[in-house]
């Protein structure tokens, strides 16, 4: 069973969980407060998981490890590199 | 990292936080707060809790979508001539 097929078994699960306690069919009827929670409830999932990634990006953008001296050294390089190739004919 | 992105990181950090609060709060805490309560005039009419990030989906799938076009219309190569 590939990855893509064990996904969408857990998503059909938890959306026939979500339908069967949200739509009603079986006349369970919970207290009002629990289904106005339970009616957004895969939307707020969503959300959630767009304000972690966007939060992880954001963290991960703060806190990246610049390495000066190696991006000037690389800077050099590629210039000398250009010098020496357009030296021997290479057109850029 | 440079200031400024540690300021944009910092920045989307803080407004991600933000909105997760907002959105908890106005999702799972206020259908157990009584109606005559204050703290409901913060709060939009429920109907938007669920239209609001489908819109914004719809919306970024959108400009992916452009964004996409535009790219491939930019490289896009005359077909070569064959003798």
């Amino acid at each position: 069973m590939t990855k893509l097929v064990q996904w969408l078994c857990g998503l059909a699960l938890l959306g026939t969980g979500w339908a069967t306690l949200a739509l009603d069919p079986l006349g369970l009827h919970l207290p009002l407060p629990c289904r106005q929670v339970l009616w957004p409830f895969p939307v707020y999932l969503l959300v959630a998981f767009g304000c972690y990634s966007l939060a992880t990006i954001g963290y991960r953008l703060a806190t990246f490890n610049d390495c000066e001296a190696a991006a000037k050294e690389l800077q050099e390089q590629i210039r000398e590199a250009r010098a020496d190739l357009s030296r021997l004919g290479l057109k850029f | 990292a440079t200031a400024m992105d540690q300021l944009v990181g910092f920045g989307l950090v803080a407004f991600s936080l933000l909105l997760f609060v907002y959105y908890t709060i106005w999702i799972i805490i206020l259908p157990f707060i009584d109606s005559d309560h204050g703290i409901h005039k913060f709060f939009l009419p429920r109907e938007y809790s669920v239209t609001i990030p489908v819109i914004a989906g719809l919306l970024l799938v959108l400009f992916v979508g452009v964004f996409v076009v535009i790219v491939m219309w930019k490289n896009r190569k005359p077909a070569k001539k064959s003798d």
